[in-house]
């Protein structure tokens, strides 16, 4: 490879690179709650979390640009989650004792209760179905407005206000469920 | 639980947070070592590397780099006096110009340069840079030696501009030595003068004059006499225009 060619291929490296640093200061945290919410282990979310930054960093590498990296970001988490799962043959156990959430709040009463509607809330998000979770974060968590929620669950906007609703509901259910329980 | 105080408490869970170290260093493995900063100064310094390469990979630019080699030396050597290491340009340069010259014009060209190494030992003196003092006066006893036979050897000098520069001489020398510094004689050329101002008078004296032109011409030849070869020559060429 003649000089030239190599300082050209150096420097389109190092704007890929650039780009990327970008797009994962900025997707981070989503990506990396998105997998804690449904794996509740901190050690496994971040396996996860690293991988799909890997694989999307490899993909971005050959098919630069991404056409919507924050999709591909979420379809790659969501793959490596159900991955682990099958890997493991774990069904979607819960243990949220492991899986403390950090909490900004210095009011030790008010955390203590928050603390416990938290990972009530917690708890029940987990034992939804895949679907329902995803939009309840997507939507409340991710702030993703409905019209990108539903590319995203590639439906209408129309099926997706109603498949949000049957999760608030669903999750409402779950979390009297797990309040029965307790 | 409302579904506003649920969707609140699902809001809350936004405090769940990757810590900020894990974030750093996952950011760092995928990247490789070098993040962005260091693969942005990488590519700063492949830039200036790159720039000069250029010019030895592709033989279009030589020309180009050359031409600004040259005109870089050029201007600096401009400045340079006697003793430098750029001075040889300098002198190259008014050599180069002095071929272009017609044989009528060369005693101003060259009295110009003589004016030039007056003014550059002017700058010695004032600087005081010592060395430089004798190279300087023997380029000026040089310059005033070649002004003296480009004057002997011309047919029909612009005799205007021969008077203008010989003053200018005069002037420049007085100058320089005020500051002390011993110029030395400038026979061959008041020799060089003198011829010239023979010869002219010579044609001046078959020549019919007015009475304002007489009186003129006698002060000229006074002038000539005493020595005076500037004012004489200054002279000549006021009755050489009025004819």
């Amino acid at each position: 490879m003649s000089y030239c060619l190599k300082w050209k291929f150096k420097h389109f490296m190092a704007n890929l690179r650039k780009i990327f640093s970008q797009i994962y200061d900025r997707y981070i945290d989503k990506i990396y709650r998105f997998i804690f919410l449904k794996v509740n282990s901190q050690e496994i979310a971040q396996d996860l979390t690293s991988e799909t930054f890997l694989k999307t960093w490899e993909k971005f590498k050959q098919s630069n640009p991404i056409e919507n990296p924050q999709a591909f970001l979420y379809q790659t988490a969501r793959n490596l989650v159900i991955d682990h799962y099958r890997e493991k043959g774990k069904a979607h156990i819960v243990s949220t004792e492991f899986a403390p959430i950090i909490d900004p709040r210095e009011d030790l009463e008010e955390k203590t209760l928050s603390r416990s509607d938290l990972d009530t809330v917690k708890l029940a998000l987990k034992n939804l179905k895949e679907d329902y979770q995803n939009v309840i974060i997507w939507h409340y968590l991710d702030d993703l407005p409905i019209q990108e929620v539903a590319k995203m669950v590639d439906k209408s906007e129309e099926t997706t206000r109603v498949l949000l609703s049957r999760a608030l509901k669903a999750l409402r259910n779950e979390l009297n469920q797990t309040v029965k329980e307790v | 639980m409302t579904e506003q105080e649920l969707i609140k408490t699902i809001r809350e869970l936004k405090h769940i947070q990757p810590s900020q170290d894990w974030v750093s260093l996952t950011k760092a493995q995928i990247l490789g070592t070098s993040t962005e900063l260091s693969a942005s100064k990488e590519g700063k310094l492949d830039n200036i590397i790159s720039v000069f390469r250029v010019f030895f990979l592709r033989p279009a630019y030589i020309s180009v780099l050359s031409i600004f080699v040259v005109l870089g030396l050029w201007t600096s050597s401009q400045n340079s006096l006697p003793g430098d290491p750029l001075y040889l340009i300098k002198k190259l340069t008014e050599k180069g110009q002095a071929v272009f010259v017609s044989e009528q014009n060369l005693p101003k060209v060259q009295l110009e340069y003589a004016n030039k190494r007056l003014a550059e030992l002017n700058t010695i003196a004032q600087t005081n840079q010592v060395k430089k003092l004798a190279p300087a006066l023997e380029e000026f006893q040089t310059n005033i030696s070649k002004a003296a036979k480009e004057l002997v050897k011309a047919k029909n000098p612009d005799v205007k501009e021969i008077v203008s520069e010989t003053k200018k001489i005069k002037e420049n020398k007085e100058k320089v030595e005020s500051l002390g510094v011993v110029v030395g004689d400038t026979n061959e050329l008041d020799s060089a003068l003198l011829q010239l101002i023979e010869r002219e008078i010579k044609d001046l004296e078959v020549s019919t004059l007015t009475d304002a032109q007489k009186e003129i011409f006698v002060k000229a030849v006074e002038d000539f006499k005493t020595g005076n070869y500037s004012e004489a020559l200054e002279e000549i060429w006021l009755l050489s225009n009025n004819k």
